[in-house]
């Protein structure tokens, strides 16, 4: 194995985000921050408290959860697209890494911002609320593992889109949505029965009540439940990865 | 070989390129030469066929095989927001080098480069020579024993050309093999030792340079007349396909190398009245070489 190949990838993807904390460090921050002031403050105080936490102390983890999956997402898809876009993705094909190893840096570069942009958010959240970690193995499971999965996702849509209109598709049209509808601002008990079926397919809304479980406690889901898609995504998000990298899907001719 | 769909860029080409050897692949536009050295480099799946670098399958023992090969390629396809130390240093990294290892030789080649003063200068703000030279000292930081270049002076001027060139010369003669395609026949012939020429993905002549200019059956003189060529010259030379200069001065002549009689061409030149004062070759040998091979069309 290439370990100094591998070591020197993940560290460009680190300094990359990190030489430029005011786009991807600091805004979640601030998006997080905004969010408590309108829905933890001005609405959330007129919100019952759900599960036996206030509605402040319930937001934090989703919202935590929401900037560690925008964060990983968006660091892999803008680096592997322009990387392509550049055409310097070619000094890691004629390198003498292995695809598996070129992959799997990448990724972790995306998990390392997801986890970067997760503590930022949660340390500001500590002035908001009287927030401890409850199950830390469990809340530090859920943000690595799903950075990895969000973070590979950036990395397949990276690959296929042609240009940067189809670059924010899959952000603008799946994620999204699906973050929002996966209960980071409400409990699927305060759904109507139709819709409480319908959350319930939405692979987010496990993502953020694992994290929300290891966080302070409360969760909408089985914990094994969550455990098992999460660590399920990770394994096929990873080999689809690296399976379309491997055989050179829009990056070799 | 290499298909994409129906169209077969490269099609069953054998080529061997010795070790040390200076190799340069010619052919038009769209040829098959850019997927032939991308298929070595990595950056291209061949569809079938077998290649070995230094003893190495192309494919089982691909780290070998990149470790060394070193690639120039035509485009400038860096990290334009990366300082130019950094794209080195990053560059050895990837190929296993230790960081201080790295920067030692990044440092080394950017001295050796004239690059030394805009270490920390984004790739963005280089000038084209410059990046050029930047792409250059990229693939050597691993320090390959076969470096292929794509076009490498392609849009470069005539001063950083010869620079380039002397580079390429001290490397080669380093030891290092050299795998060059150009656009320029005079580079072809200058350079390389050895030479094929790529046509419809089909290797259409592989021969040392100095017999692929020594095949051309024809071939032609320019003379210069130390007085005004007349038009009655020009007719007592028919024979001689001759094609006279603006100013009459000089006259190209082309003849059969293989049934000429050179007194007898003598002769008649003198009969015309033409008091030669220099006779050379003219400087496009090879592109008469390749345009006969290739069906006469087309850029190299």
């Amino acid at each position: 194995m290439n370990l100094i190949g591998f070591f020197t990838l993940l560290y460009r993807e680190c300094h990359r985000f990190l030489r430029l904390p005011n786009q991807t460090l600091i805004p979640p921050v601030i998006t997080a921050t905004l969010y408590i002031l309108i829905f933890g403050y001005s609405l959330g105080s007129r919100i019952s408290d759900i599960e036996g936490v206030s509605y402040l102390t319930f937001l934090i983890p989703g919202l935590v959860m929401m900037s560690v999956i925008s964060s990983a997402y968006g660091n892999t898809s803008s680096s592997v697209y322009i990387a392509r876009f550049q055409g310097n993705i070619a000094e890691l094909l004629v390198s003498s890494m292995s695809n598996f190893e070129i992959v799997l840096a990448i990724i972790l570069g995306g998990v390392a911002r997801g986890i970067s942009v997760g503590i930022c958010v949660a340390a500001t959240t500590m002035i908001f609320g009287d927030v401890t970690i409850v199950h830390f193995g469990i809340t530090a499971f859920f943000v690595i593992a799903v950075a990895f999965i969000f973070s590979a996702a950036g990395f397949i849509t990276a690959l296929w889109a042609e240009d940067f209109d189809r670059l924010s598709v899959f952000q603008n049209y799946i994620l999204t949505p699906l973050t929002y509808l996966g209960g980071v601002f409400f409990s699927v008990e305060m759904l109507p029965q139709v819709w409480q079926k319908i959350a319930m397919v939405n692979p987010m809304l496990y993502c953020i009540n694992g994290l929300r479980f290891g966080y302070i406690g409360v969760s909408d889901v089985a914990l094994g439940t969550a455990t098992g898609l999460v660590l399920g995504l990770s394994v096929v998000m990873f080999a689809w990865c690296y399976l379309l990298f491997r055989s050179g899907y829009k990056i070799k001719t | 070989m290499k298909h994409y769909g129906d169209i077969t860029a490269v099609d069953n080409i054998e080529l061997e390129v010795g070790e040390g050897e200076f190799f340069g692949l010619l052919g038009p536009n769209g040829a098959g030469k850019t997927t032939t050295i991308n298929i070595l480099a990595g950056l291209c799946n061949k569809s079938a066929g077998e290649v070995s670098l230094f003893g190495n399958d192309l494919i089982k023992d691909y780290r070998a095989c990149r470790l060394h090969t070193g690639l120039v390629p035509q485009d400038f396809n860096f990290d334009q927001f990366a300082k130019v130390r950094d794209v080195l240093v990053f560059q050895g990294g990837y190929f296993g080098l230790p960081i201080r290892e790295s920067m030692r030789r990044a440092d080394q080649l950017l001295g050796e480069f004239g690059l030394d003063d805009k270490a920390d200068t984004q790739m963005r703000h280089l000038s084209g020579g410059m990046k050029r030279r930047g792409i250059i000292l990229r693939a050597l930081m691993h320090r390959p024993k076969l470096l292929i270049l794509d076009e490498p002076t392609a849009g470069v001027d005539v001063e950083l050309r010869k620079t380039l060139w002397a580079f390429l010369r001290r490397l080669n003669s380093s030891g290092i093999t050299i795998l060059l395609t150009t656009h320029y026949l005079e580079e072809a012939e200058a350079l390389c030792d050895r030479l094929a020429i790529i046509n419809h993905g089909k290797i259409v002549a592989d021969d040392s340079t100095r017999n692929l200019v020594n095949t051309l059956s024809h071939d032609s003189l320019i003379i210069t007349s130390a007085n005004r060529i007349s038009e009655e010259a020009v007719k007592l030379l028919a024979e001689f396909q001759p094609e006279m200069s603006p100013d009459h001065e000089e006259m190209t002549l082309i003849f059969d190398r293989r049934s000429t009689d050179f007194d007898a061409m003598l002769q008649t030149i003198r009969e015309a009245g033409i008091r030669v004062s220099n006779i050379r070759a003219p400087d496009n040998r090879l592109e008469r070489v390749f345009l006969e091979l290739t069906g006469g069309g087309g850029n190299a």
